[in-house]
């Protein structure tokens, strides 16, 4: 009995996936066919790789508000260097949005301030960052280069959006690292009891940085698979992305407070929100007033997921 | 026998612990016109009546009486509204408000002028008070300009308000008061509180025999969670006082101390005028494999900050460390485990173990990098480790997956002691190892310090009773306020009696 309600609590977030797609498909059938539901996937997929390294820095007991801004800048990278470097601008928006997130990390670790803080400082950086390797435009790229250069993040392979794949990997890739390597045990001993970490001798900083770098580096694939996807690269790109990003983990059953969470659950707390947000269009909400929507599931999302015995005073 | 009438009044109040009988049948009075003395050793039970008195915790039966009326104390905020003020150690006062702010928190209404608090009134209102307690600051004063003697005062300040509205019917206890204070404050503390008296029952709770005799009119002396004598402090002497708060007599099995090892001549750790600023002095001493280095001391001797700073975890000013032949350069946990060295934290369940992790888990913590191949966790051989490591330490738990919280305290002790082991460490610091465990879990607890010191590792007890230093160790260092005052030799069989140490102690 106990056992079951710990499953149900568990696949929560699936189950509720499966009760939205069958509330949409009520609403209109067509929903359902797989082509449909491919098209969904690949719309999530910038969603969440923007979000999966922030759900480690959440496990490990931070926060980084600088993804959307770093994302933004991946794809002004892109854009603007696309055409000069050919291959090499990945790599380096990669490399760029990696620093980011360690600047955000060494920041947060070395100078002991709270990581919202330096990730929000970081995050002013870096749009000016973006402005600047946009010359402040939006940067249009070229069917040839991204054709040569981004295929790999656009088409289909075995009828499959490249997104997809992408975000597949990524899933693959990160839940590795969180749930078999001493990394992963790592994060979760600091998220869920960091004075315990320090006394048992783990490099706590060492392991923070980490995950914001590996943060800011999904930020930045996030932006690149972006502006492939836009034929585009812009300092404002991945604006709007913060709050579904932050909602999609939380809503996945990552706790906020730290210890707890995977990334698979934060692949289904991002397709959660798109059919939301694709339930909205259906009923006739505005795009403008989705983000009033977002705002409600998160804090529901957190209220339902917080472990209130972990934290006395909430500040 | 004091004829005033009592204003605080604790009846067979008892209060039990998973395996621990932390407060058994307690009885005491205080009365107007008195001064109460209360000692006993760490664990004794003094710190439970203060949280009982405070409503951290609520007692399993007996009553706390409270100026004739039986209470159930829920805040120390509320057992200070019916007259109960506590100054304790780590002090209540907010440090980013005024004197006069600390002095009326929660009491605002009384100065409020048109809605707003009328801060020239509340800072009148307060120098009287400060004027009795002899505090010469401005009431407009952040206390966190203050001195920790001055916030002190301001304390006692504050517990002297209430005085104005229970008309006299007041108790205030003094939890260690004087740990912190020069002696010439000590004798303004004094001064004060004889003149407390006369208005207030007082209850004075300190290790320093000399003070709770020369200032009590009566002393009660707590061991083991109970009342064990009532005295006046007219017929008191130290060494009787002494006596009753160790209590009973060695006995050598219970602490294996034919299993003591002697000391081999291999120094694992030595520490060359070690000196923190405001916690411990000038601080030498060598450890051998093998050996239990006891250190003896109560709160405010330094001890638990040297224990802190030999594990990495606090930086000293001065001096020098040696770990197995390097001079230790960077202070940090990371880098003490990393030489070797562990610490078993007097917080357990904050420090020491990962609550939401299994006991496999929390085995492996320290020595994650043995249980990796080729990048991934070996996941079969943790739990392997970690079943060796229950067998070996008898730890009860229904698997090696099971969540720690849901052992024991003695257990969850003994997954820390085997992380230490899987991490194969050289010098363990025991930080108050029994605290709060029974005293079966105590018993196995000393059998592993004699297995660990069997295969060679060193170990630093910080103990949590006077009896369990002297039992386990093979040598003592005695501090106080800070030095080390006297080295203490104990080697099996020639045990020096607890009187030996507790005279260099307070």
């Amino acid at each position: 009995m106990n056992d079951l309600a710990s499953i149900v609590r568990a696949f929560l977030p699936l189950i509720v996936l499966a009760a939205l797609i069958g509330v949409v498909a009520a609403w209109d059938a067509t929903f359902l066919s797989a082509a449909n539901l491919l098209n969904v996937a690949a719309d999530t997929m910038t969603l969440f790789l923007m979000a999966s390294g922030v759900t480690i820095v959440i496990i490990i007991g931070g926060i980084d508000l600088s993804v959307q801004a770093v994302a933004s800048m991946a794809s002004c990278i892109v854009a603007a260097y696309l055409p000069k470097w050919g291959a090499a601008a990945v790599p380096f928006a990669l490399f760029a949005s990696g620093f980011a997130g360690w600047l955000g990390g060494a920041a947060s670790t070395r100078l002991r301030i709270p990581s919202f803080i330096a990730t929000l400082a970081v995050s002013g950086v870096v749009t000016s960052a973006g402005y600047w390797f946009s010359s402040t435009r939006a940067l249009n790229i070229s069917d040839a280069l991204s054709s040569r250069y981004l295929f790999w993040a656009v088409g289909t392979t075995l009828g499959v959006p490249r997104e997809v794949w992408v975000g597949l990997v990524a899933l693959a890739a990160l839940s590795f690292a969180l749930d078999l390597t001493s990394f992963g045990r790592r994060v979760r001993a600091i998220g869920s009891q960091e004075r315990a970490a320090i006394a048992a001798g783990l490099h706590v900083d060492r392991a923070k940085i980490a995950a914001f770098t590996l943060s800011g580096l999904m930020a930045g694939l996030a932006g690149v698979v972006m502006s492939a996807r836009l034929g585009s690269g812009s300092p404002v790109l991945a604006n709007e992305f913060l709050l579904p990003a932050v909602a999609c983990i939380i809503v996945g059953g990552t706790s906020i407070t730290g210890g707890v969470g995977s990334i698979w659950r934060t692949f289904v707390g991002a397709l959660i929100l798109q059919v939301v947000r694709i339930g909205m269009t259906y009923m006739g909400v505005t795009v403008f007033a989705q983000q009033i929507v977002f705002g409600f599931i998160l804090v529901a999302a957190v209220a339902v997921t917080m472990d209130r015995r972990k934290v006395l005073i909430v500040k | 026998m004091n004829e005033a009438p009592k204003t605080l009044e604790l009846r067979g109040v008892t209060k039990r612990f998973p395996g621990v009988m932390a407060l058994d049948g307690v009885s005491f009075a205080a009365a107007k016109g008195e001064v109460v003395g209360l000692i006993g050793e760490n664990g004794a039970g003094k710190s439970t009546v203060l949280k009982i008195l405070s409503g951290i915790y609520q007692p399993d039966s007996g009553e706390v009486i409270v100026n004739g009326q039986p209470l159930r104390i829920a805040s120390a905020r509320e057992a200070f509204d019916h007259g109960v003020a506590m100054v304790f150690q780590e002090q209540s006062i907010i440090h980013n408000l005024t004197v006069a702010e600390n002095m009326f928190l929660g009491r605002e209404a009384e100065f409020l002028r048109f809605g707003l608090i009328d801060k020239r009134r509340m800072n009148a209102a307060t120098e009287p008070f400060l004027r009795r307690v002899r505090l010469d600051v401005h009431p407009a004063r952040r206390c966190a300009d203050l001195t920790f003697a001055q916030r002190q005062m301001v304390e006692i300040a504050k517990a002297l308000t209430l005085d104005d509205r229970m008309s006299g019917r007041v108790t205030i206890l003094l939890d260690e008061p004087t740990s912190v204070l020069e002696s010439a404050e000590v004798r303004l503390l004094f001064e004060i509180v004889e003149e407390l008296k006369q208005r207030a029952a007082v209850v004075f709770i300190s290790h320093r025999l000399e003070e709770v005799v020369s200032i009590s009119d009566r002393i009660y002396v707590m061991r083991d969670g109970k009342v064990v004598k009532e005295v006046s402090a007219a017929n008191a002497t130290i060494p009787d006082l002494q006596a009753q708060m160790v209590g009973r007599q060695l006995h050598h099995e219970y602490y294996r101390e034919a299993r003591q090892a002697a000391p081999t001549a291999q120094v694992v750790m030595q520490a060359r005028a070690l000196s923190k600023q405001g916690a411990f002095a000038d601080v030498s001493f060598a450890l051998r494999a093998g050996e239990v280095l006891g250190v003896a001391g109560v709160v405010g001797s330094g001890r638990e900050k040297l224990a802190q700073c030999l594990a990495g975890h606090l930086k000293p000013d001065s001096g020098e460390l040696i770990v197995q032949g390097d001079t230790r350069r960077v202070w940090g946990a990371y880098e003490a485990v990393a030489e070797g060295v562990g610490l078993v934290p007097s917080e357990r369940k904050v420090e020491g173990v990962v609550t939401a992790f299994s006991v496999a888990e929390n085995m492996t913590l320290s020595a994650l990098p043995q249980f990796e191949r080729r990048g991934v966790l070996d996941f079969a051989r943790e739990r392997a480790v970690a079943q060796q490591w229950v067998d070996k330490l008898r730890i009860k738990t229904p698997t090696v997956r099971t969540l720690v919280s849901g052992l024991s305290g003695g257990n969850q002790q003994k997954v820390v002691l085997a992380k230490w082991r899987v991490a194969g460490v050289k010098v363990l610091i025991l930080d108050h190892p029994t605290r709060g465990i029974d005293v079966g879990a105590k018993e196995d607890v000393y059998e592993l310090v004699r297995d660990m010191t069997g295969e060679g590792l060193a170990i630093v007890l910080l103990g949590d009773t006077l009896d369990e230093v002297v039992g386990l160790s093979s040598r003592i260092l005695v501090m106080r306020d800070g030095g080390v005052v006297a080295e203490v030799d104990a080697a099996a069989g020639a045990k020096p009696s607890q009187l030996d140490i507790v005279r260099h102690m307070a």
